[in-house]
């Protein structure tokens, strides 16, 4: 029974353990490949400190959770001692109803919040940009105060209550006697409070996600948003130093308090001690808030104009391997201005939350069809093209574009084709006869498919011969009655997941945009893009543009303008492997992505593509309900 | 005698409608220990609450040397409490838990080390500042909660049941040294206390309460042998009460049998009860007894075996050096100093029948008796 007890208890804590584990291991991995560890290295965690921008996302974190952590705290400890002062039975009431938000769905409260904050914002005080900074702050200590309270009360239940009497007894008011005795009676219930609220402050996600604005962005949230591509190894090296932290900090207050403990009952001079212990611990208390405060300050200080771009997520060079840092770039010719960096996951995404508001966006840079029912929406500006010279570099065959015919909105950013991705270890050349490849039975359960109706549809509509603007409803049936049988053969519906899998050959063959699909051939050399020219296939081009929440449209004009110089673009292309629209940048480019086949198609081949046009509100609803039922709702059917 | 330092004046207080005090009138003299006597729920702690400032009366005025402190905070009263389960700090040692109070009043740190110092020696705990406090002895703890109070030299000490916690051995050597205590400081002391015997043994004032109301006030040897009702002939010591009348002055008439008896001033043929220590009554022989009856039952003592006889169908509980067997006829005899009585009361016919007596009586009811919130 012992030794069984004993196993489980064993089974129990790797159970607890192992995640963390894989985590750590993968921080020191040599390889890319999380399932292969090819050798030992520290250059992830070197990599994370020359990564300016994510440690500033770690400062962030920390700061709201400090911050948050402080207030909560004091305000909760008033609100515990206050609610303890209640008679019993309304005590009883107001208990639960500090609960509630703890036990209601994050979701729920973050949705919530975020109304509640542009209401407020826009809609009382007519401010542009509602969710900000202090908004995130507000919600972190929404969020932190019941667990404040929660862990006070039963501290302030447990003491004594005629302490506060002999304190007044002796002359304390009853704040003194709140500083002098109560305190020290529940401060274990403060301190488990406060470390509950940072560690929920710093991990939170779903609650931030809403109410976060452009100005300031915590790491959870901007982790969430870079899933272009499998999180970075120095991400796990940074997760890996969080945990350690928090381990080593939460093995520290216990050894602590164990040892005042003991103190205590050997019957030693322990009051130094604990006093020297909670002097600690306030210290560390004033010191966070001091040092939010000032960084507070501080940030807010810079009377640098803050350009927010809102961007794909891996959409634009960075820095990293040996790459042009754009924005750094862009930052030391124009000192005044500071970029600020947000991403979304695709067209939809970014047109529903700029769509719901209270947020400041400068430059967006969204699809073509994506571009034309924002200028139907009236949600982009009409840009100003004096201060856009370069514009004159964009090659004709992009200016006045169909999703923008007098070429008032946009300027092109990158174009690009949707093609397949196959293995040639796999896949038999023979097969390659068109769009049909997926849903070749041979190759069942080892098929990917891209995973947003609009694509999934144009695919169809290659293959059975339909435009793919066509608002016909039984053409449009007809496709989804195609993708419905292609459903047994898809191993998974998948955007950016796609680059493990395929890296990894878990699936052979796969729908994606060549751009990707390059970047993946570098990964694994086996793989190889395939596009069905005779069928047709999708050309698409993502543009710049400004929305009309902007706030500096000088600025954001800057940065277009600059993002559009030849060589800029063509030391852009080198990261994101796309085309660009301007023909002087490929002499800027390296020669391998500027003469392949698959990133700038030939002329002829060209010819074949079609762009996606914006279709109405009524039949863009249409086609993602059909796409919907025919991919997803009867997985049990 | 020396001054009035404290007057209560009808105070009355009422929670939620229930009353608890009932227009208490009490004054305390200057250097006077106070017992506040009475079983739970009889008020006395609210009444030492009120005397501190911890509770506001709904009735009634407080007046602390010559001035109404109703509305005075506690922590502007020159009083100070001993609490009934010393509340004493638990982050703080015993030298900082004494000095606590004169700190809050920002005296020299000399004088603060002075005077706790010299505290320490008072309550005989030389040595033992640095010592943590849960690392006492509940007697020293104690002694550390009187200090605390001690130390900032109150004019008042409010003591509220403070030997309730500690065994009978330790209770009475603390008895005594606060007594000591009381004396050698000059302070006035008002005490709490359900302990019949504390309070006779300490206090040079007893008040007897019961129901939110004053039953008695007077000195421990007034109280004992001369209680004004039933309820504190039997709440003070043992009593045998029985019912009787007053024939005229000295004599009461009860068992069908005239006694001579010392006291006086009742109307001719008031009905009154009788009271009969149980340590005043003389066993003699069944054919010398002004009265004979049955022993029913017997246990030892120690100092003495309380023996219970029956009286044509009255239970009497006696106490006798001498052994007197279960069964054994004997008599008893009845002087006059030895009956006191009393007149009628709300109480009467409550107390003093020993027919349901056991063994553990008394112990049940000292358990049960937790003081009153």
């Amino acid at each position: 029974m012992k030794k069984t007890n004993r196993i489980l208890t064993i089974l129990m804590f790797i159970f607890l353990y192992i995640p963390m584990v894989v985590l750590i291991v993968a921080s020191f991995n040599t390889g890319k490949d999380i399932t292969k560890f090819e050798g030992f290295t520290l250059h992830q965690y070197a990599e994370l400190f020359r990564d300016e921008d994510l440690l500033r996302l770690l400062g962030n974190s920390v700061l709201i959770a400090l911050l948050s952590t402080g207030i909560s705290v004091a305000f909760g400890t008033v609100a515990a001692v206050g609610i303890h002062s209640l008679k019993p039975k309304m005590r009883k009431v107001v208990m639960s109803l500090t609960n509630i938000p703890m036990t209601n769905p994050d979701i729920v409260t973050g949705v919530s919040l975020s109304l509640l904050f542009v209401f407020v914002g826009s809609g009382l005080l007519g401010q542009r940009e509602s969710l900000n900074f202090w908004t995130l702050l507000i919600a972190h200590v929404t969020f932190g105060l019941p667990y404040v309270i929660l862990n006070v009360m039963p501290k302030l239940q447990q003491m004594d209550g005629s302490l506060t009497d002999a304190a007044m007894d002796l002359g304390c008011t009853p704040v003194q006697a709140f500083f002098k005795v109560i305190l020290y009676e529940i401060l274990p219930g403060i301190v488990s409070g406060g470390i509950m609220t940072f560690t929920m402050s710093l991990d939170d996600f779903v609650i931030s996600y809403f109410v976060t604005g452009s100005d300031f962005v915590t790491l959870p949230v901007e982790i969430y948003t870079y899933t272009k591509k499998p999180i970075q190894n120095k991400v796990y090296a940074m997760f890996t130093l969080l945990f350690l932290l928090i381990f080593v900090l939460m093995v520290v207050m216990n050894l602590l308090q164990i040892r005042a403990g003991r103190k205590r009952e050997t019957m030693r001079s322990v009051s130094r001690g604990r006093m020297i212990f909670r002097r600690v611990i306030a210290g560390a208390v004033a010191v966070c808030l001091l040092v939010g405060c000032c960084a507070l300050i501080f940030s807010n200080k810079q009377e640098k104009i803050t350009l927010n771009v809102k961007n794909w997520g891996m959409n634009m060079a960075d820095g990293s391997d040996g790459t042009l840092d754009i924005v750094k770039a862009f930052e030391e010719k124009y000192p005044h201005i500071e970029v600020n960096m947000s991403y979304y996951e695709s067209n939809e995404a970014l047109y529903s939350q700029l769509n719901n508001g209270g947020i400041t966006v400068d430059v967006i840079i969204p699809s073509d069809y994506m571009i034309d029912r924002m200028i139907q929406s009236n949600m982009l500006l009409e840009l100003n093209f004096d201060n856009i010279e370069n514009f004159r570099y964009v090659d004709e065959q992009f200016k006045n574009p169909a999703y923008d015919p007098e070429n008032k909105y946009s300027v092109p950013y990158t174009w690009g084709t949707l093609g397949i991705l196959y293995n040639t270890k796999y896949v038999d050349e023979a097969d390659l006869t068109g769009w049909e490849l997926l849903w070749n039975e041979k190759y069942a359960g080892k098929i990917l498919m891209i995973d947003n109706s609009r694509d999934a549809f144009g695919i169809a509509q290659y293959l059975l011969g339909y435009s793919i603007n066509t608002t016909d409803k039984t053409e449009l049936d007809a496709c989804a009655q195609k993708l419905a049988e292609q459903k047994p053969l898809v191993q998974q519906y998948v955007m950016d997941q796609i680059y493990t899998i395929m890296e990894n050959e878990e699936a052979w063959i796969a729908p994606y945009y060549a751009g990707d699909c390059m970047l993946m051939m570098e990964e694994n050399e086996d793989l190889a893009f395939y596009l069905p020219q005779e069928q047709g296939f999708n050309l698409f081009t993502d543009a710049m543009c400004i929305p009309t929440c902007c706030k500096e449209k000088e600025a954001a004009e800057l940065f277009i303008n600059f993002l559009t110089d030849p060589e800029i673009s063509g030391a852009n292309m080198d990261y994101i492997c796309y085309a660009s629209p301007i023909s002087a940048a490929r002499e800027h480019m390296e020669a391998y992505l500027a003469e392949s086949e698959i990133v700038y198609p030939s002329e002829d081949v060209l010819e074949k593509g079609t762009a996606y046009a914006y279709l109405s509100e009524e039949i863009t609803r249409y086609v993602e309900g059909l796409y919907q039922s025919a991919t997803k709702l009867n997985t049990f059917g | 005698m020396s001054k009035e330092l404290i007057r209560l004046q009808d105070l009355t207080m009422e929670f939620d409608g229930e009353r608890i005090l009932d227009s208490i009138n009490l004054y305390i003299n200057d250097h006077e220990f106070l017992t506040l006597l009475g079983p739970s729920g009889c008020g006395k702690t609210t009444t030492l609450r009120i005397i501190g400032g911890f509770l506001n009366p709904t009735s009634g005025t407080v007046i602390f040397d010559g001035q109404t402190i109703n509305d005075v905070p506690p922590y502007k009263r020159q009083i100070n409490t001993v609490f009934q389960r010393y509340a004493l700090f638990p982050h703080l040692n015993v030298f900082d838990n004494i000095a606590f109070g004169l700190r809050v009043a920002k005296l020299p740190k000399e004088e603060v080390n002075e005077r706790v110092n010299r505290m320490l020696e008072v309550v005989s705990l030389r040595g033992y500042g640095h010592r943590h406090i849960n690392s006492l002895s509940g007697g020293q703890q104690q002694r550390v909660a009187i200090a605390r109070a001690l130390v900032n030299e109150p004019k008042v000490l409010l003591l509220d049941e403070p030997l309730g916690a500690l065994d009978l051995r330790l209770r009475k050597d603390m008895q005594i040294e606060l007594k000591r205590i009381q004396q050698a400081m000059g302070i006035t002391f008002v005490y709490v206390t359900h302990d019949q015997e504390e309070a006779l043994s300490m206090s040079d004032t007893v008040v007897v309460m019961d129901k939110g109301r004053i039953q008695q006030i007077g000195r421990p040897e007034d109280i004992y042998n001369e209680p004004k009702n039933a309820f504190v002939a039997d709440f003070i010591g043992e009593s045998n009460i029985l019912d009787g009348v007053m024939l005229s002055d000295y004599k009461v008439r009860f068992f069908g049998r005239t006694f001579q008896c010392v006291d006086k001033g009742f109307a001719p043929n008031e009905s009154v009860d009788v009271v009969i220590r149980p340590e005043d009554i003389d066993i003699v022989a069944p054919e010398e007894g002004h009265l004979v009856g049955v022993v029913t039952s017997v246990t030892f003592k120690g100092l003495n075996y309380d023996i219970i006889v029956e009286f044509k169908g009255f239970k009497w509980l006696i106490q006798t050096t001498d052994f007197h067997g279960e069964g054994s006829t004997i008599g008893i005899r009845l002087n006059p100093e030895d009956i006191h009585i009393m007149h009628k009361s709300e109480y009467s016919g409550m107390f003093g029948d020993y027919s349901s007596y056991s063994a553990e009586y008394d112990e049940l009811t000292e358990d049960a008796e937790d003081e009153e919130e």
